[in-house]
């Protein structure tokens, strides 16, 4: 048998030997990194694997800094697109709406519509701003007392349901799954209630909103999604044509009509003097639901879950409630719920090295900006006092100031999350009553999912916390 | 928004050099919604992504490949970001279609696009190529063959279909015996490493390397001293360039490749063994021996799907194509296509639903449909062959394919798989070729 022979031997012998493109990886500590390899020179492999894999969506920062140092423009071949890391990248291309667009090819138009988040230029600021001016300034603060009001309401909802699940009372504590109980539905009856949908559709939104969200993967879940979607825009297609007639109001506290609510508004805006579609306002409406529902749910839990397994930071704040605008922003760099945006390049387009043909998709990761240790020091830590994070008010031009610079959790750029006053709004807000009403709350340990070693709590990942189990005192 | 202009290259604010590519003078990007949302009636529930890059799909791609063709003839893969076509007239419809669809080449998965030149077009190397072919494959295969016909078993899809290209292409070269089996492993090491499979990557490029370095004294020494072999028609090849170096030779290799060859026999000998009856009619006569080569391709095409990307957006299947958007035109599953063959998942030597001549690659000819075969390079464009070139890449392969086969057949009697034995099909990675690995047999010396 000559060595050609025994080549062709050793290839066969591969056979079922399951290099599918699915592999399970073991679970590392937190911040390590599997081994994946190295070149001849050194430089450790990354495997595309993992970005599928439970390893990566629990413990993903170690990859990205991999990728951030090695392949500040990684083409992933498995997947078709390029993964942009660095925080100086990051903002770059987001300002640069020429060089990359936001075509959709991606990831939420199938259930969502047509939304301004896959608009460009001219058309998205015209689009976008048909429902942003809603969300900021003098507006918002005509929604924050319906904010407080909701918070209370979820609260105080507590007391009846102690032979839930989800609430139990024992020798004076009370143990709350926050995330059933209050992060959950909260920013979805926000949002229900600025754009003005009747308290008996909230139920129905829940589950739609839920089902869209869970159809944005394209998997068997897609037709489930599209099918809520659909329900969703029957129902604001009647909605619609009865505020066209009929207008309806927001109140404050004391039942004063404060204004229309966003629907009512939708209704009467004109583009180049038309009416907007029904399409049109149910994607956008899909949209608030999307952005405002399952961000911000993942902002407030994780920012308690990080608060409370950092106890002098969470004295802080309980001390001064000017600091949750702090714990806010560094929850969202640490842990943001969303991790980043497609873009599609116009033209070929260089960087660092590595061509970018026409027409590629280009994954921004927000996640790793906000750990990019250029710009942050010691990003994996949690530190609501850090020195580099801008956490003044939102920079609508820029992202860097006095030295400082912004999260990326709510993008940079043209497409800046319109919603992130709102958000912010129902974080801090929520959160300081929250903390008035719960006396000495801490994490329940034992009903928490727990790391690798079976003891520690579970790091909080790519996903937000699912459930949080509080213990406090009652009085 | 880019701002800084130097030596026409546009700077983005942290260095971030940007090019414009100068394209066909569009109007640059859509700003109005180019997508329409899919409506419920339109939702995929029938398949996931993770179907189709599942290690039982490395096995059985045809049964995932069946849903979508039959459901879902453009499917949008979110997972991998692509879209797959699947029905027949589809698929070919994109691969004649050069004007809207471009193949990238192996260089470019490599990162290495503009390193050298493919020279497979070059009229030449195609004619020495074939020459040398219709020379060598019978010694070449007599000699494969007779090294295990005396010992009344084998297993073919290695030491026959798996061995035979390898050593026809290091004769093809002319290379000391001495250095074919390190040839040979750098050589498949270069093929696999175009995967999307880091290891295999670096281990791929490396070899590429290793190999430009093997072939730059060994073409320098053919350019001097020509003889009659590929190296030395590299050597001679007038360039307007300048003259062909190491690293064209090697990207010529890596472009052209030898698995349709490999895997089509290995294929061929699989289901001829599976199949009796046609066994039979095939080695009856040598038609039928082609017929069941052609017939082999389109049944159990070893390159499952090709590539294509999206020159510019194009409306297609009902749906609007991005550019640049990433086309898997799967071979596998429009070659069993029902719209065109008739009971296409039966193996059927002399079929007369398909294409019984050579087509020169394209799709149709005589009005009947041929089984698509890639990794052949696109189809002549020419109406009718052209005097400089009597046989197409398709015709040779073929003819060393069943010449091959007929010098086993003439080498052994008795030919049969070996009790127990349950050959099958497979890949050995994702996207790699869909082949018979094992095929062990036993026979009679004739």
């Amino acid at each position: 048998m000559n060595s050609v022979a025994s080549i062709v031997d050793a290839l066969a012998e591969e056979q079922d030997g399951g290099l599918g493109a699915q592999k399970s990886f073991p679970l590392m500590p937190e911040g390590e990194a599997v081994d994946m390899g190295h070149a001849a020179d050194g430089t450790p492999l990354l495997d595309p694997r993992i970005f599928d894999a439970p390893e990566f969506f629990r413990n993903p920062y170690p990859y990205y800094r991999i990728m951030r140092d090695h392949y500040p423009v990684f083409h992933d071949k498995l997947h078709n697109c390029y993964w942009v890391t660095r925080y100086d990248d990051i903002t770059e291309c987001y300002f640069d709406d020429e060089g990359f667009n936001t075509i959709p090819k991606g990831s939420s138009s199938g259930v969502l519509g047509n939304t301004q988040l896959e608009l460009s230029g001219i058309e998205h600021r015209r689009r976008r701003n048909l429902y942003g001016q809603h969300l900021v300034g003098e507006s918002l603060k005509l929604r924050i007392p319906a904010i407080e009001r909701l918070a209370e309401e979820k609260i105080d909802s507590w007391d009846d349901a102690t032979d839930s699940e989800w609430v139990s009372d024992s020798n004076g504590v009370r143990t709350v799954e926050l995330g059933r109980m209050f992060a959950n539905e909260f920013p979805i009856r926000v949002v229900c209630e600025v754009l003005g949908f009747p308290k008996e559709a909230q139920a129905d939104f829940y589950y739609w909103y839920n089902s869209m969200m869970s159809g944005l993967g394209g998997s068997e879940t897609h037709k489930q999604g599209l099918e809520a979607r659909q329900h969703l825009e029957d129902y604001v297609e009647g909605l619609v044509e009865e505020r066209r007639v009929t207008p309806t109001f927001l109140y404050d506290n004391d039942g004063n009509p404060l204004g229309k609510d966003i629907i009512t508004k939708l209704c009467e805006t004109r583009v180049d003097g038309d009416y907007l579609s029904t399409e049109e306002i149910t994607s956008n409406i899909a949209l608030v639901v999307g952005g405002g529902g399952e961000t911000t749910r993942g902002a407030i839990l994780n920012m308690w879950y990080l608060l409370l397994r950092h106890p002098d930071q969470f004295a802080a704040v309980s001390a001064d409630e000017s600091l949750w605008n702090k714990a806010f922003h560094e929850t969202l760099r640490h842990s943001t719920p969303i991790g980043g945006q497609p873009r599609h390049t116009t033209f070929d387009i260089e960087m660092h090295g590595v061509t970018i043909p026409a027409g590629s998709l280009v994954n921004m990761v927000d996640f790793s900006a906000n750990h990019d240790e250029r710009i942050f020091a010691d990003p994996e830590t949690y530190n609501i006092f850090r020195e580099d994070l801008y956490a003044g008010k939102l920079l609508r031009s820029g992202y860097r100031k006095d030295g400082k610079c912004s999260h990326m959790a709510f993008g940079v750029g043209p497409h800046l999350c319109p919603g992130a006053w709102i958000s912010h709004q129902e974080a801090v807000v929520g959160s300081r009553i929250l903390r008035r009403r719960l006396n000495n709350p801490r994490i329940n340990v034992d009903k928490m999912p727990k790391d690798i070693d079976g003891k520690s709590l579970a790091p909080t990942g790519l996903v937000s916390v699912r459930e949080l189990w509080l213990d406090y005192d009652l009085q | 928004m880019a701002t800084v202009v130097k030596d026409g290259l546009i700077a983005g604010r942290n260095g971030v050099v940007i090019t414009h590519r100068p394209n066909s003078g569009g109007t640059g990007y859509r700003t109005y919604e180019i997508h329409q949302r899919e409506r419920v009636g339109q939702s995929t529930e029938k398949i996931k992504p993770t179907d189709l890059i599942s290690e039982a799909y490395l096995r059985d791609p045809y049964t995932p490949l069946e849903i979508l063709r039959e459901n879902y003839p453009c499917y949008r893969n979110w997972l991998t970001n692509s879209y797959w076509i699947t029905r027949y007239n589809d698929v070919t419809s994109i691969l004649a279609d050069e004007a809207n669809f471009e193949t990238r080449p192996k260089t470019w998965h490599y990162g290495l696009e503009g390193f050298a030149r493919d020279l497979r077009g070059e009229l030449p190397l195609l004619e020495t190529h074939a020459r040398l072919l219709d020379d060598n494959v019978e010694r070449i295969a007599r000699r494969v063959v007779n090294e295990f016909a005396g010992r009344g078993e084998a297993d073919l899809a290695t030491e026959f279909a798996g061995r035979l290209p390898l050593e026809l292409l290091v004769k093809l070269l002319d290379l000391p015996e001495a250095d074919a089996g390190t040839f040979v492993e750098r050589y498949w090491r270069m093929q696999r490493g175009t995967s999307w499979e880091p290891m295999a990557q670096q281990a791929g490029i490396a070899a590429l390397h290793e190999l430009v370095a093997y072939f730059k004294p060994l073409l320098a020494a053919r350019r001097a001293h020509p003889g009659d072999d590929m190296i030395s028609a590299v050597a001679g090849l007038e360039l307007e360039a300048g003259p062909a170096t190491a690293a064209d030779l090697v990207v010529t290799l890596l472009e052209a490749d030898h698995q349709t060859l490999h895997g089509a026999l290995a294929n061929l000998w699989f289901l001829l063994l599976t199949n009796a009856d046609q066994f039979e009619a095939a080695r009856s006569d040598i038609r039928l021996l082609k017929l069941a080569y052609l017939e082999t391709l389109r049944h159990s095409a070893p390159i499952l799907c090709a590539q294509r990307f999206a020159r510019h957006e194009v409306e297609r299947f009902g749906k609007l194509l991005p550019e640049g958007a990433q086309l898997i035109c799967s071979a596998a599953a429009a070659n069993r296509d029902p719209r065109i063959f008739k009971d296409p998942q039966t193996f059927i030597v002399d079929r007369k639903d398909m294409c019984q001549r050579e087509s020169r690659g394209q799709y149709r000819a005589d009005g009947l449909a041929t089984g698509i075969a890639l990794g052949l390079g696109p189809p002549s464009k020419h109406p009718a062959i052209p005097e400089d070139r009597p046989r197409s890449l398709y015709a040779i392969t073929r003819d060393t394919a069943v010449t091959a086969s007929r010098v086993l057949l003439e080498s052994v009697s008795e030919i049969a798989l070996q009790s127990g034995a349950q050959p099958h099909l497979s890949s050995l990675r994702l996207g790699e070729m869909h082949a018979c690995w094992k095929l062990p047999v036993s026979f009679t010396k004739i």
